[in-house]
């Protein structure tokens, strides 16, 4: 073979990178680049410093309200490694939250009358979570995917029942049951925290302890996901075979995955039970196990900045959504991120607009016109729109019926516009939206437990539509 | 350009005596005898389900074989788990390309390291300098390896996720992954599927650069007769998982048996 007149090995196409990729950035890329500008310590103190100050507002509300954040956060940072790095579903998560709870207070409340120190009983719970963690990994180090998904639900959901009934179990060499867990009452008069002679009085001093535990783990994490075992993690959650013919040891370190994602939920739920003062078995059940993967998938999967954010929306987001303002702002925010992603260019998007503006006023003289009572404006909203939101906007006396009417209407038309063609579509946009708009004034935003979960629902499907490997995260590939 | 050493007996990198597997009642590798020396390039050559992917499944450890010994430098693997088989020096590359495809094309190169290094959870997530300095020599490494396949995989694409490289340079990807192992026997399971004729030429001449250069042990499983004629040493002919040919290219190709496993009986010898 001759090889003196092949350009071997040479590459034209990387040479000419620079400009090929001097293209216009969009929006997101721009936002990027000016935040990465800005210098790494003032990007990583400026938060801190931030949150730091939250607790001196005075509010109790919002201190707790960070507390919980904090929680959270740990759940997430935790729930992140075994999900979004090693690519393990593991659905029984939310057990180990409820592991070190127990654990926690079993430690320190007078139900086995033991008050031990904090300083032991914190890092004995998060030794044995990692080491319940530990056993539930060993049956389920051979299961992949669904499989491991509906094992570890399994034991996520034993946890739970044990917990309820656990007040009555009879132990080997026993005759008379004992109660291990209090049964549904849980346990109750968990001592508070105290660590070097500091007693835990307020809600502020954990919020502090979280926020310290959340940026220790967050940089301990980040050093690890660029280690050696972090790219191992990786590696064995995208393709286990080739990680195994790679000298990764797969078995040991999905085992090391989800001893770690336990020890940290059990870290988080030692401090749940101290700031509770108390654990009950409802607390440690699906709904937060759906929140904390929500948190991890909303911010983008094995991001671990996106685990934070995804912490901070899905357990701020709610506590917001309490101002029935605030309710309104994230749907009107909502509604034009969908028309958004619907039209997705500019001009199409301004003629949408002035549509919505206009079939709003044509609607509202036609309905003034038919003689429908209506309520004045000062009635439903408030703020900035208001004004002119009256002229736009109708909302009749008999808010039941109409609402119930205009929603059905709203979900055939909804049904109809996904089977038309999408010039077609653009032109019943403007309808579709005002419509919207009247089914949340005149039916929900009244009912604002039910539009909580709701707006946080819509959020999450729109979110997932236009940006589906999460806020944060990178977009993956399947290749084949 | 088989490179044909006077001196004859070479020390033996890796020794298969009577291996056996089957799969049910298909026997797909049948009491196989294969010596492959230091430093040698063996061609694995045959018809589709001849057993040469299932020979490389047995030789990494993804199979256990029912009978038979698997000697790397006279230690007998068979029965370990791939992970430590590669750690002691044989890696492979995949058929149909398996990499890490949503990690970047270092990060690829760096968890193939993972059997050579031994930074653990703490000293990672403490930042310890022993951890750093080893960080900082698997990184050069990666570069050296990842050099050695000219600018194909160099400059931006370091940083690229894998899926966004080329096919080609997805199978150099893979033979730099697999140097990465540590491993002084490469297997290599169809290198030069489904390349054009210059990326073809560049795959023997990089089979033969790793030998000559690097000083790598090559059994290929290889196709392309032309790139087969080119790098190896010696070429083994399979089929139904019995050896039916063995030795230089011209001898085995010209094989009546080797010709029939091909092309069916009644063209034998025509050649």
């Amino acid at each position: 073979m001759d090889s003196t007149n092949l350009n071997l090995g040479t590459d034209e196409w990387v040479a000419a990178h620079a400009e090929r990729s001097a293209g216009t950035p969009g929006p997101l890329d721009r936002a990027r680049a000016a935040w990465e500008a800005v210098p790494l310590l003032v990007r990583v103190l400026l938060p801190v410093v931030l949150l730091a100050l939250v607790p001196l507002a005075g509010s109790s509300y919002l201190t707790r309200v960070g507390v919980n954040l904090g929680l959270f956060a740990l759940l997430a940072l935790g729930l992140n490694i075994v999900v979004g790095y090693a690519g393990l579903l593991d659905l029984g998560y939310v057990a180990f939250y409820g592991f070190g709870a127990y654990t926690f207070a079993m430690l320190s409340s007078d139900k086995f009358g033991l008050h031990l120190p904090t300083l032991v009983t914190v890092p004995l719970a998060v030794v044995l979570t990692a080491a319940f963690g530990f056993l539930l990994s060993l049956p389920s180090r051979r299961l992949l995917g669904d499989y491991l998904a509906i094992v570890t639900l399994f034991f996520g959901q034993i946890f739970v029942e044990f917990a309820i009934s656990g007040d009555s179990i009879t132990l080997p060499g026993r005759s008379q049951s004992s109660d291990l867990t209090g049964g549904s009452d849980g346990i109750s008069g968990v001592d508070r925290f105290s660590l070097l002679g500091l007693r835990f009085e307020s809600d502020a001093y954990y919020y502090y302890l979280l926020l310290a535990l959340v940026l220790l783990l967050t940089l301990a994490i980040y050093r690890v996901d660029r280690s050696r075992v972090g790219r191992a993690w990786r590696a064995l959650g995208q393709d286990a075979l080739a990680a195994e013919a790679m000298t990764i040891p797969v078995n040991r370190l999905k085992i090391l995955a989800f001893v770690v994602g336990a020890g940290i939920a059990g870290l988080s739920g030692a401090i749940f039970a101290a700031v509770q003062r108390g654990v009950f078995p409802s607390s440690f059940d699906l709904p937060l196990l759906i929140l904390v993967y929500a948190a991890v998938i909303l911010g983008g999967s094995g991001s671990l900045a996106g685990a934070l954010l995804g912490a901070a929306l899905m357990s701020l987001l709610p506590e917001a959504l309490r101002q029935p303002a605030y309710g309104e702002w994230l749907f009107f925010v909502l509604l034009c991120l969908a028309a958004v992603a619907v039209v997705r260019r500019a001009r199409p998007l301004l003629l949408v607009a002035v549509g919505t503006v206009v079939v709003g006023f044509v609607m509202n003289a036609v309905l003034l016109a038919a003689g429908v009572q209506g309520l004045p404006a000062a009635d439903w909203t408030q703020g900035l729109l208001s004004r002119g939101m009256g002229r736009w906007l109708f909302v009749p006396v008999d808010r039941l019926h109409w609402g119930n009417a205009a929603f059905v209407l709203l979900v055939v038309l909804l049904a109809v516009a996904s089977r038309i063609r999408p010039a077609v579509r653009i032109a019943l946009l403007p309808v579709l939206l005002w419509l919207a708009t009247f089914v949340w004034f005149v039916r929900l935003s009244p009912e604002p437990s039910l539009t909580r979960q709701l707006l946080i629902g819509a959020l999450l499907v729109v979110l997932m539509i236009v940006r589906p490997e999460g806020l944060l995260g990178r977009k993956q590939v399947e290749v084949l | 350009m088989p490179v044909q050493d006077g001196e004859g007996a070479r020390a033996e990198a890796l020794a298969l005596r009577a291996v056996s597997k089957s799969f049910g009642g298909l026997t797909s590798v049948d009491a196989l005898d294969l010596t492959v020396g230091e430093r040698e390039v063996v061609s694995v050559i045959g018809p589709n389900g001849a057993g040469k992917t299932t020979l490389f499944n047995l030789i990494t450890g993804v199979y256990r074989p029912d009978s038979g010994q698997i000697l790397l430098a006279g230690e007998d693997v068979a029965g370990l788990a791939p992970s430590e088989v590669t750690r002691r020096g044989i890696a492979r590359t995949f058929q149909n390309v398996r990499l890490f495809h949503n990690m970047s094309v270092v990060d690829n190169v760096l968890a193939a390291m993972y059997g050579g290094t031994r930074t653990g959870l703490f000293a990672a997530a403490l930042g310890l300098r022993s951890a750093r300095r080893e960080e900082r020599e698997a990184r050069a490494r990666a570069e050296e390896l990842l050099s050695f396949f000219g600018t194909r995989l160099m400059g931006y694409r370091w940083d690229q996720p894998a899926y966004s490289l080329s096919y080609a340079n997805r199978r150099r990807l893979e033979i730099a992954r697999a140097m990465a192992t540590g491993a002084r026997v490469l297997l290599l399971d169809e290198p030069a599927a489904g390349m054009n004729p210059k990326e073809t030429h560049e795959i023997a001449d990089v089979i033969g650069r790793l030998r000559a250069e690097k000083g790598y042990t090559i059994v290929v499983i290889e196709h392309d007769m032309h790139v087969v004629e080119g790098v190896s040493d010696r070429v083994v002919a399979l089929d139904h998982g019995v050896k039916i040919a063995e030795g230089g290219f011209e001898e085995v190709a010209l094989n009546p048996q080797v010709v029939e496993a091909y092309l069916g009986r009644g063209t034998a010898g025509t050649k």
